[in-house]
């Protein structure tokens, strides 16, 4: 059974006028400890399948199941332990007036798990962070730095899903090549699930088993990590997605 | 003192209040480059030393009353300020006035700034009929003139310092909920509010961990620009009998009765009222230069 199966999902915004269709008919399934890619170009709907499954969407038709059961609205305390979620923007994803120590801190005093100043330390030393950054606030740190605190921070409650919405697109390529190399590791030291969102085909080829492409808010393509290696695209939509990084993909292989 | 400041900045701070500690003194370093800031600064921190040591600065008796005394001139028979109608000291009566006036404007920051900021930040983050109703009602308060509704709580409850500083506190709440609503809708769709939510944070900690914190500086400076108004809106109910009442020094009473005498003996009225002159000035310069040190925006490099 797959820990995460997405049905026929849809999510529609009520823009006033009109109805937005941000997401049509996604259907998709991610075994535990698989690495599983959405990519396309931005309005694709790829990041909403995220936040829909976080509530942060409204889940519009469809059903999604984690480990299957049936997500709840609200999602509660258990499904924060399970799911956890890194943002795209290091910028505005860590709280400008909260101390890295506090941003860590703030999940344990949520759910109430204690022994909190070894476990801060902990969680800075596996995301590869020195232990002095504890008392820093995030504009003491740079944008690297800052992703591997947001990754820290989900790592917390020790979720077994990790959901990445574009992880590194706001970062420079060494350190994004730097935070793919610390997912990956963290991935085979914990053996967590991603489902993870980009709109670069050489990163969902460096870090995903499969890959869903997707436009305009569908499904076109699912492809597995072989087929994209050797280009073996049926639709002519991923075609173009691919030849549009190929040649960055070769050089990480 | 040198190894203070390498503890204050330290770039990896060891603890919780190192932390603290040197985000105020990069605070304080900012707010020493306002020379006017810290005019401001200068003026109410005098305020509160005149209040705190008022028996040992004042010469005399602020409510000893001496008729031989009457309306002498400033700097007669060792009366700095000279004398009002009834022979008292005008120079004791501003000293120990410092006291009444600081005490109205504490119990008003207090008080009004705080309710006014849960009202904003429960409004902004619930929204929906929450925050029609409680929008609904700050526009009420706003719809009237501030110092009207105040002389009708005071009408209605008495005159006194009690009753002035809840009168000027209820009326004037409604702009901190207007500034608090405003920079808690700007924050409430961040990533990082939301990366809280999903970790199962419930409305109230996130409210008052996360919102509350990012409101605090814009409340904190209308709040020193606002200590001006209420200063002169505490003068005002005083000039009018519904403040606070004779013989307590205060300086808007004392204005009030200087107004008999404004044209042969104008430094009865003209003291206290430079007093509130030079104080609500400080609270305005200090505001400005809070506003430079408290920003987020400015602070985000």
């Amino acid at each position: 059974m797959a820990l995460i199966e997405i049905d026929n999902l849809s999510v529609h915004f009520d823009a006033g006028d009109r109805i937005v269709k941000a997401v049509q008919d996604v259907s998709l399934q991610v075994a535990a400890r698989e690495s599983y890619g959405l990519v396309g170009e931005s309005g694709s709907g790829k990041s909403t399948i995220l936040r829909a499954i976080c509530g942060l969407a409204p889940i519009s038709g469809g059903t999604v199941r984690i480990g299957g059961e049936p997500l709840k609205t609200p999602r509660g305390k258990g499904f924060s332990a399970r799911v956890q979620m890194v943002f795209q923007d290091p910028y505005s994803s860590l709280h400008p007036r909260h101390t890295i120590d506090r941003t860590l801190s703030e999940p344990l005093a949520i759910h109430g798990v204690g022994n909190t100043d070894a476990r801060v330390v902990q969680a800075l030393r596996d995301v590869a962070l020195d232990p002095t950054f504890r008392f820093r606030f995030p504009h003491q740190l740079s944008g690297g730095q800052r992703q591997r605190v947001a990754i820290a921070r989900a790592l917390m409650l020790q979720p077994e899903i990790l959901l990445l919405d574009e992880p590194t697109s706001a970062l420079d390529a060494s350190v994004q090549a730097e935070t793919l190399n610390l997912l990956n590791r963290l991935r085979a030291e914990r053996g967590l699930t991603f489902l993870m969102v980009s709109h670069d085909l050489a990163v969902i080829d460096h870090m995903c088993d499969r890959v869903l492409v997707m436009q305009h808010g569908r499904a076109v393509e699912e492809l597995a990590r072989d087929d994209l290696a050797a280009a073996r695209m049926t639709t002519s939509y991923a075609r173009t997605l691919f030849d549009a990084s190929a040649d960055r993909m070769l050089d990480g292989a | 003192m040198t190894t203070l400041t390498t503890w204050l900045r330290d770039h990896s701070p060891s603890s919780r209040l190192q932390a603290r500690a040197g985000q105020a003194w990069l605070g304080w370093l900012r707010m020493r480059r306002n020379p006017l800031a810290m005019v401001g600064l200068t003026i109410v921190a005098v305020l509160l030393l005149m209040a705190a040591f008022a028996p040992w600065i004042a010469t005399h008796d602020p409510i000893a009353q001496d008729l031989s005394q009457r309306l002498l001139r400033p700097m007669t028979n060792g009366h700095l300020m000279g004398t009002d109608e009834f022979g008292r000291d005008i120079f004791s009566r501003v000293v120990y006035g410092a006291r009444v006036t600081l005490y109205i404007v504490t119990l008003v920051a207090v008080t009004a700034p705080v309710f006014g900021l849960l009202v904003g930040t429960v409004s902004g983050y619930a929204g929906g009929w929450v925050d029609q109703v409680l929008m609904r009602i700050t526009d009420i308060f706003l719809a009237f003139p501030k110092l009207i509704l105040a002389l009708a709580l005071v009408a209605v409850l008495g005159p006194g310092i009690e009753n002035a500083v809840l009168a000027i506190a209820l009326t004037s709440w409604p702009p901190y909920a207007r500034v608090a609503r405003a920079e808690t809708l700007t924050v409430r769709n961040s990533d990082y509010i939301a990366a809280v939510r999903l970790q199962g944070a419930g409305p109230s900690r996130i409210v008052w961990g996360h919102i509350m914190p990012m409101c605090l500086p814009s409340v904190i400076i209308r709040v020193t620009l606002d200590m001006a108004g209420v200063i002169l809106t505490a003068a005002g109910l005083g000039f009018l009998g519904l403040g606070v009442q004779p013989p307590m020094p205060e300086w808007g009473l004392m204005i009030s009765s200087g107004r008999k005498f404004l044209f042969e003996q104008w430094w009865v009225a003209t003291m206290p009222g430079l007093a509130i002159f030079v104080v609500s000035l400080g609270f305005n310069l200090l505001g400005d230069g809070l506003r430079d040190v408290l920003d987020p925006r400015s602070t985000a490099k």
